[in-house]
């Protein structure tokens, strides 16, 4: 997918044993945002998922939990499971804007689903 | 009731995808509107200059360990100094400087600006669906809602025995007002006037916080502990020279 091969290769310059950190904001401004639009585009595709496969009521939910961690789980290993020197913590990488994708994925679902199986 | 009811086809191709479309269609018309209108605003030299001070202020506030005590603490007076220092704000004058950005004449007509172009389209599209989409079931949600959400959900149905899934067009015209900001945010790259929260963020931010940062700037920079890190900085290019060598 177009968005997983935007590079994320603003790395953060850190010393290693003593403790002065150096951040770049605007490289690790732009790191959040690749997040941001992984996410949401993961989102919008698993909601349409979903909405084919049939999915409903709480299996949906639990979809995008798993799209979530594939997202995440992506997101490591396109850094190269050296996460630190990309993000401040692994609440970054993991946690930043799992719930923005929800509503995203809500519409995405009920539009396949309608589509396919009611009408 | 857990049949499932057949819907008519002609309800997708008429009413699901021409609201999605005309949502996503205006969206993009906004965005190119508040760009436009945008681009005739010629910003205060004033306030650039005390921003751009402050900036430099907080600068130094991060940096300061990088550069020796005494040239610190000269930066430091050149900012806070009770006479001319540059972020030191009277009494007297900060409450005025806040009243005058609200009777600022341009300032107010771009938030008015702003908030109409917002609020007129949405309205306007309600309005819309309200008058040639309601009193028919125009979807179904996939997944269970309790008793109470049927009052806001099935406004134009008015059998009460429908499951609460099947929904009004009101209700996917509110799905679609939040699911598409994710969408506006991929097509039209960051900056979109689509999410409101973000908009009024941006724009009383710039306002208010001219006067009060000031003062904030200031006792920000009086806090900072400086703590030299040259000394340390040999020991740590000796460290990392050594795993170099190794």
């Amino acid at each position: 997918m177009a968005v997983h091969d935007e590079s994320e290769t603003s790395g953060r310059k850190e010393s290693e044993e003593i403790d002065v950190p150096i951040f770049s904001a605007e490289n690790m401004q732009s790191n959040m945002k690749v997040i941001y639009y992984s996410r949401t585009f993961m989102s919008i595709i698993g909601g349409v998922i979903a909405g084919i496969l049939g999915f409903t009521g709480l299996t949906g939910f639990v979809i995008y939990f798993l799209v979530m961690a594939i997202t995440s789980i992506g997101l490591i290993a396109k850094t190269g499971f050296s996460i630190h020197s990309y993000f401040t913590g692994w609440s970054q990488i993991i946690l930043d804007g799992f719930l923005g994708g929800l509503m995203s994925f809500v519409l995405f679902w009920t539009f396949a689903y309608d589509i396919v199986h009611i009408f | 009731m857990a049949e499932d009811l057949v819907l008519d086809t002609a309800i997708r191709d008429w009413v699901l995808i021409p609201l999605s479309v005309v949502m996503v269609l205006i969206g993009v018309l906004r965005y190119f509107v508040s760009k436009l209108m945008r681009s005739a605003q010629i910003p205060d030299a004033k306030l650039v200059k005390e921003g751009q001070v402050i900036v430099r202020a907080r600068n130094l506030r991060a940096a300061a360990n990088f550069i020796p005590p005494k040239s610190f603490r000269a930066r430091r007076l050149y900012y806070s100094n009770e006479e001319n220092g540059l972020l030191y704000v009277p009494k007297g004058q900060a409450p005025n400087a806040q009243a005058q950005m609200f009777s600022d004449p341009n300032m107010a007509m771009d938030m008015m600006k702003k908030n109409l172009s917002m609020i007129i389209p949405q309205t306007l599209t309600f309005a819309w669906v309200n008058f040639f989409f309601s009193g028919f079931v125009a979807a179904k949600i996939p997944f269970p809602l309790t008793q109470r959400f049927r009052a806001m959900l099935q406004n134009g149905i008015d059998l009460s025995t429908v499951d609460v899934s099947y929904v009004s067009s009101r209700s996917w015209y509110f799905l679609n007002l939040f699911g598409l900001r994710g969408l506006f945010s991929i097509i039209l790259g960051e900056e979109n006037a689509t999410d409101d929260t973000q908009r009024m963020m941006q724009m009383t931010g710039f306002g208010f916080t001219q006067p009060k940062s000031l003062g904030a700037e200031k006792d920000g920079l009086d806090i900072v502990q400086h703590d030299w890190t040259m000394p340390k900085f040999e020991r740590r290019a000796e460290a990392v020279l050594r795993k170099l060598v190794r």
